[in-house]
């Protein structure tokens, strides 16, 4: 009778310091140190494309390292940031063989076939292990956003339900639309202190009368099913750690919002540049440190009028497809340089550019088609020491979990390896 | 020693040449006898591993051939071997068997090195051409195996949580109410079933919306028994539309008097002997238009906005853009059935290319729309069909498709069910086939109207009203399985329950909930605790008892399919257990109120009584909800959804077609199950089974209805079997092109069990051709230079290549021709001819067809393997052939009937044991 109790003690002492498994990302137990007191918060976001890009018009040339080297037609946009971002080309995932899935594995580096069980195996992505330490101090851990497609799990992303998967390599799930941003972040909860505590009380208990059920249900089943359980013992652990961290912020208002609430219903374009605008916002009022955003794919074709569905620009080949290949390149690109640009101009609390602490990562684990092998890898900000400014010509077939590693150190973690990292990214370091 | 080695060797090179045509060896140990003691005479002591993969091809575990080490010894382990270890990797000590996940993933790194062309450095000797690709083919074979080896299961059967229809029908069994499950994760598409316990993944979101959803359904339950049954209806009536097209029609006709007189005035202006040097100079540019859109060069002509128009470009838009339309509209407005009802009309012409009706604000629940239409007499067969659908997000969805056979003076009444659920948009349209799909479709058939006439398309579809009414007493329905099973269903309103009848309700609901299993004292406890909280908190009763049942449909016995087990060895399932594992194979649903009955009482485990359970199962409409997802998964359906099709090119091909299409193939397999009819059929068949829309489609007259049913194809026809099915040859396109590879990979993997290793990647695309005018041949003949790429392709193009007779539609041809922008075009005459690696040739696709359709022993066994994955719920493992074996060895003397697959499965032990 008293396992909930003792279970939840034993979670709300550890505090948000899970209680972790051995998993891919190692060196948890010194994290403790990390953080630092007195140094401005850092913070990270992941920009997950899903589908690769046009491979004649992204990349810049192997054969011009460095910094003099021309902006491809697809990144030209960027030109005005060229000193804030890097392009790094070489790096893989090398454990990934799915031909379809640009996110799944992107920020793991995991293999499918990983436990040998024939089921989907993953394993924690670089943003969540971020979160486990950038994230203790702020009202979210971390933020997963999603674009607005109806399949976008599909071909091109892949499974999962953002770009986050958690320290179990289950996949954790976003927010879909700027609206609902908008309201977690910003929208003041109407219901008095009292009431909001009673409705956490409430789920409380219903955590435990389901705790105590699957814990009478696993008795009398074997150690594998046992292990099917655990699966939802763990959903449930979840929602506990969870509500620890909202118990600690209930009394704590939440910001007034920098910005206005968006509309509904917006699609492509104008979602993506309000997603945008709102992790400015979230990162401005400290709300959260580490966030991650799958985008929109086939609402970003519709609303440049593209009508090339998504998987056939991505078998694009000379006309049509093509067009709406570099097209979406262009656009992306676009977006991301006016990101970028309120990033350097909005202060953090101690008056300093946001992107002086602030790394955004853009990509996916596809290159283009089917290729998997030099992905598009671009890294922007200053917040953990990269050498900025650079095309970077690494080895090829260079774990992509290399750079993770390397800006997961940068930002401050005391961490030995990630996914199928070899170690540090010594040229990507400044 | 010596000797022995050698041996070896000889056979794995024996192994490797094999080829995909040659016959599987001969099953050793398994004779008709000992598959029947399997069946009837119960308990055999669970197979080995060893003892099952001795009957098999390629044995799990065992080491490839000593060739690979010397292939490896020569290119690898200078740098990679003893001495030297470049990247931290040495291949010198690898196993040659593939025994546990590290040397799997070691060999997987060689693989992926060689298949890239990564490795051997290119400053490195290379490998002959040959001995490549015989390394590679032993490697990617020997890795499918391991893969497999690995994730075996031992046969053992996992705990599972429901997937997403399994819940959605699980709630609907229990509550009657359909729930929209959208916003949870899909199950599935991860190369396994949407059964497989390995990949239903759980996690605390799901948890959240698991138990919000139950509350919406308890509501939703509450709601409709509560309030007294309202009916709702709306009616939208066709010559409504008229009044539009008319305004329209007006507005394009003042456009153009206005605009009329502008250029008038403007030509007026024009002859003023002042002006006519600059006239001159306008005219000199050799555009007829040009004098009006420099209107304000010449002196005295009028602005465009004194005649209402913004400036140039909007007054020529309206006064002749406009205009272009009026004689279509002026038709449509004309006609004496527009003032009766609505002529449907293609294109995007501001006449009526849809009649919508909106019914938001109304409750989830089931409804009837109807739709009273007929056809001009006499008009194309091909335009006679209605598109039924939904509006979503602006967006037109088709959802079903009707033939009209109706007529102006007699027409018919189509009824379509429609179930609302939760937050759902909730609009309705009807449109003529196929004109809505996209933004150009409906103004391509516009235009080529008016190329023809000069007007527009012809008038065919007609509506005289539209309708949507909720189905009388469907809420009565609501609600009434817990009825039965003595749950207090009024207290879920507002009635207050003495706390013994209480707790007995919520017992009672927690136990037809947890489908027999019973939940534990503990959590009834909590839950009545948690009652009496929200009744002290002001909830009333039936709000408290919502919230508490809704956590019963959030728990673990409801979400998952389990079963309790001994540590060591096997039980047999109870009666109650092997009704549910029974119903939710065959339905995907709980069992009803009599194979419940019949497991409580054990009677089920009986032979005849569980034979004649299946059977009835199999009669019900509930088995769609296996002949569909299954028949979907294992096929690989979902590529269908892939690609868009070229409307221009495949103008045919609309998405009523695309729907029909996929159709077709769930009616098939439906419809053998309903007839027991032979698996042979699906290789090669006398029938087809389609309706009109189909049969119109490929072009078999005399089949009109939305029915699909069989129908019989002449003996020459291409069409009979998988291989003849628009769905089947349109997955093997891009929407454009077809695609050989894809075909050629389906046939290997779906029709005769001998699927190529999964396609590597980082394959670099064929960049070298692009942009030459090559055949399909031409292109895909570069395949066969690499050897990474031949000893796959080899096997799989000339397939395709045999298919070639069909387009990325389905449709028969026998030219193709390849379009490049700036270069021309090339035209061929297709020949189909080819041969099966190390196999016998085909001069065409009859001869393909008819080759493949002998193979049915190959195609039966990949059957029974993909249909045991789904219903147990696990990979096909190695510990499974001796029950595939079994099946087999029953199903094949009957001629593989269907039925016996099934029968053969449940009545066996595997199935019937935890």
């Amino acid at each position: 009778m008293n396992a909930p109790q003792n279970r939840r003690k034993f979670l709300r002492t550890a505090g948000t310091l899970l209680a972790l498994p051995a998993l891919e990302s190692a060196g948890f137990r010194r994290f403790v140190r990390a953080a630092e007191p007195g140094l401005p918060p850092k913070r990270v976001v992941f920009l997950g494309i899903g589908y690769g890009v046009t491979q004649e018009t992204w990349f810049a040339s192997l054969q011009e390292p460095g910094v003099s080297y021309t902006l491809p037609d697809g990144l030209r946009p960027l030109e005005r940031h060229r000193h804030s971002f890097s392009i790094v080309q070489g790096v893989c995932n090398k454990l990934s063989a799915e031909a379809h899935w640009g996110s799944t594995y992107w920020l793991t580096g995991a293999n499918r076939y990983g436990d040998g069980s024939g089921g989907m195996h993953n394993s924690i992505s670089a943003d969540q292990v971020a979160a486990s330490v950038l994230g203790r101090d702020t009202r979210f851990a971390s933020l997963q956003l999603n674009g607005s497609d109806p399949d976008l799990s599909g071909p091109g992303h892949g499974t999962g339900l953002s770009l986050a998967w958690d320290v179990r390599g289950k996949p954790m799930a976003g927010v879909n639309s700027p609206v609902a941003l908008f309201h977690k972040l910003f929208s003041a909860d109407s219901l008095p202190l009292e009431q909001r505590q009673a409705a956490l009380r409430e789920k409380r208990s219903i955590l435990d009368a389901v705790g105590e059920e699957v814990s009478d249900l696993k008795r009398g089943l074997n150690r594998r099913d046992h292990e099917k359980l655990d699966e939802y013992f763990q959903g449930i652990r979840e929602i506990e750690l969870r509500m620890g961290r909202e118990e600690k912020w209930l009394d704590v208002p939440k910001p007034a919002a920098p910005l206005r609430e968006p509309g509904a219903g917006l699609m492509g374009v104008e979602e993506v540049k309000l997603m945008y605008d709102l992790l400015v916002a979230a990162f401005q009022t400290d709300s959260t440190r580490v966030a991650t955003y799958r985008q929109p794919i086939s609402n970003l074709l519709k609303s440049l009028s593209i009508k090339v569905a998504p998987h056939d620009m991505s078998h694009y080949s000379i006309g049509e497809r093509m067009d709406a290949s570099q097209k979406r390149d262009r656009v992306q690109s676009e977006l991301l340089v006016g990101f970028l640009d309120r990033l350097e101009a909005e202060k953090d609390a101690a008056g300093r550019s946001l992107l002086d602490n602030t790394v955004v990562v853009f990509g996916s684990n596809l290159r283009t088609v089917h290729t998997l092998e030099n992905c598009p890898t671009l890294v922007a900000g200053r917040g953990a020491g990269l050498k900025l400014g650079h095309n970077l010509v690494v080895s090829r077939n260079t774990p992509l979990c290399n750079v993770w590693l390397t800006l997961l150190r940068g930002l401050g973690l005391d961490l030995e390896r990630h996914g199928d990292s070899s170690g540090v990214l010594k040229e990507l370091i400044a | 020693m010596e000797k022995q080695d050698s041996k070896l060797k000889h056979q794995a090179v024996f192994r490797c040449r094999e080829g995909v045509f040659a016959a599987r060896r001969p099953r050793a140990f398994v004779s008709f006898g000992s598959g029947l003691a399997l069946l009837l005479c119960g308990w055999l002591s669970e197979p080995t591993l060893a003892e099952s993969v001795a009957k098999n091809g390629r044995q799990p575990g065992a080491p490839m051939a000593e060739t690979q080490r010397g292939f490896l010894g020569e290119h690898c382990e200078r740098c990679h071997g003893r001495e030297k270890q470049k990247g931290s990797f040495r291949v010198d000590d690898l196993n040659l068997a593939i025994g546990d996940a590290q040397t799997a993933e070691r060999w997987q790194k060689v693989l992926n090195a060689v298949n890239s062309g990564e490795m051997p450095p290119e400053d490195e000797k290379q490998p002959g051409r040959d001995a490549k690709l015989e390394f590679l083919e032993e490697l990617q074979e020997s890795m499918v195996v391991a893969r497999r080896m690995l994730a075996d299961q031992g046969g053992a059967s996992i705990a599972r949580r429901l997937n997403r229809r399994e819940y959605r029908n699980t709630v609907q069994a229990l509550l009657g109410v359909s729930l929209d499950v959208n916003e949870l994760p899909a199950d599935g598409g991860l190369g396994s079933f949407d059964t497989n316990a390995l990949s239903l993944l759980m996690s605390g979101d799901q948890f959240e919306q698991y138990h919000a959803l139950a509350l919406d359904a308890l509501n939703e339950v509450h709601a409709r028994r509560s309030a007294p049954e309202k009916r709702y209806y709306s009616r939208v009536e066709g010559e409504s539309r008229l009044e539009v097209v008319r305004k329209s029609l007006q507005e394009r006709l003042d456009q153009r008097r206005r605009y009329m007189r502008w250029v008038h005035a403007v030509d007026e202006a024009g002859r003023r002997p002042e002006n006519q040097p600059i006239l001159q100079e306008l005219r000199a540019k050799k555009h007829p238009e040009e004098p009006y859109r420099s209107w304000e060069k010449i002196q005295g002509a009028p602005p465009p906005s004194e005649y209402g128009f913004v400036d140039f470009t909007r007054a020529r838009h309206e006064g002749e853009g406009h205009w272009a339309l009026v004689p279509f509209l002026s038709y449509y407005v004309s006609q004496p059935d527009s003032q009766r009802g609505a002529f449907l009309t293609p294109g995007d012409n501001a006449a009526c290319n849809s009649v919508d009706l909106g019914v938001g604000g109304w409750p989830a629940g089931q409804y009837i729309v109807r739709v009273r239409v007929g056809a001009v007499e006499g008009s194309p067969a091909r335009r006679r069909f209605l598109e039924f659908g939904r509006r979503i997000l602006g967006r037109y969805t088709v959802t079903s498709s009707h033939e009209v056979t109706g007529t102006l003076k007699e027409p018919q009444v189509l009824e379509i069910p429609v179930d609302l659920r939760g937050n759902e948009e909730r609009h309705f349209y009807v449109a003529e086939r196929g004109c809505l799909d996209d933004d150009t479709q409906g103004n391509r058939k516009y235009f080529a109207g008016v190329r023809d006439n000069g007007v527009g398309p012809d008038l065919v579809l007609w509506v005289d009203w539209l309708e949507m009414e909720s189905v009388p007493a469907a809420g009565a329905l609501v609600g009434s399985e817990l009825e039965r099973a003595g749950i207090p269903i009024a207290a879920l309103g507002n009635q207050e329950l003495p706390a013994a009848e209480l707790r007995a309700g919520l017992e009672r609901f927690s136990e037809l909930a947890f489908r027999g299993s019973k939940p534990s004292t503990a959590f009834v406890e909590r839950l009545l605790k948690m009652y009496e909280g929200h009744r002290a908190g002001g909830k009333k009763p039936g709000e408290a008892l919502r919230q508490i049942f809704a956590v019963v449909l959030a728990s673990p016995r409801f979400l998952y399919l389990s079963e309790p087990a001994p540590e060591k060895g096997r039980r047999k399932l109870s009666g109650t257990e092997l009704a549910s594992r029974l119903s939710y194979f065959l339905w995907g649903a709980p069992p009803d109120e009599e194979l419940r009955g019949l497991g409580a009482s054990e009677e089920l485990a009986k032979p005849e009584v569980l034979g004649a359970q299946v059977r009835r199962l199999l009669d019900d409409r509930r088995s769609r909800d296996f002949v569909v997802p299954f028949t979907h998964q294992w096929l690989g359906m979902d590529r269908l959804n892939f690609f868009q099709f070229n409307g221009d090119k495949y103008p045919d091909f609309d998405l009523c077609v695309k729907n029909a299409a996929r159709q077709e193939v769930y009616e098939t397999v439906g419809q053998l199950l309903e007839e027991n009819g032979s698996l042979q059929e699906l290789l090669k068949s006398s029938h087809v089974t389609v309706n009109a829309l189909m049969a119109d489609y490929y072009g078999l007259p005399g089949v009109t209805g939305d029915n699909f049913r069989k129908v019989p194809v002449p003996p020459d026809s291409a069409r009979g079997g998988l291989l003849g099915m628009a769905a089947v040859l349109a997955m093997g396109s891009n929407g454009e092109h077809t695609s050989p590879v894809d075909r050629g990979a389906w046939v290997l993997r779906k029709l005769v069990h001998a699927p190529t290793p999964p396609a590597p990647p980082n394959v670099p695309q064929l960049a070298r051709l692009e942009g030459k005018l090559l055949t399909t041949r031409e292109r895909l003949v570069s395949h066969q230079e690499e050897p990474q790429c031949a000893n796959c392709h080899r096997k799989i193009d000339p397939i395709g290549f045999g298919l070639e007779n069909f387009d990325a539609a389905g449709r028969w041809r026998t030219e193709d021709r390849y379009e490049y922008p700036g270069k021309g075009e090339k035209k061929w005459v297709i020949d189909p001819a080819g041969a099966f690696h190390n196999g016998p040739a085909f001069k065409d696709y009859h001869e393909l067809r008819d080759l493949i359709a002998a193979r049915q022993d190959d195609f039966a066994r990949g059957f029974a393997e993909a249909f045991c994955e789904y219903a147990l719920g696990r990979p096909y493992g190695f510990s499974d052939e001796p029950l595939v074996d079994a099946i087999l060895e029953r199903a094949r003397p009957a001629g593989y009937p269907v039925r016996e697959f099934v029968l053969g499965l449940v009545q066996s032990e595997t199935f019937r044991t935890k």
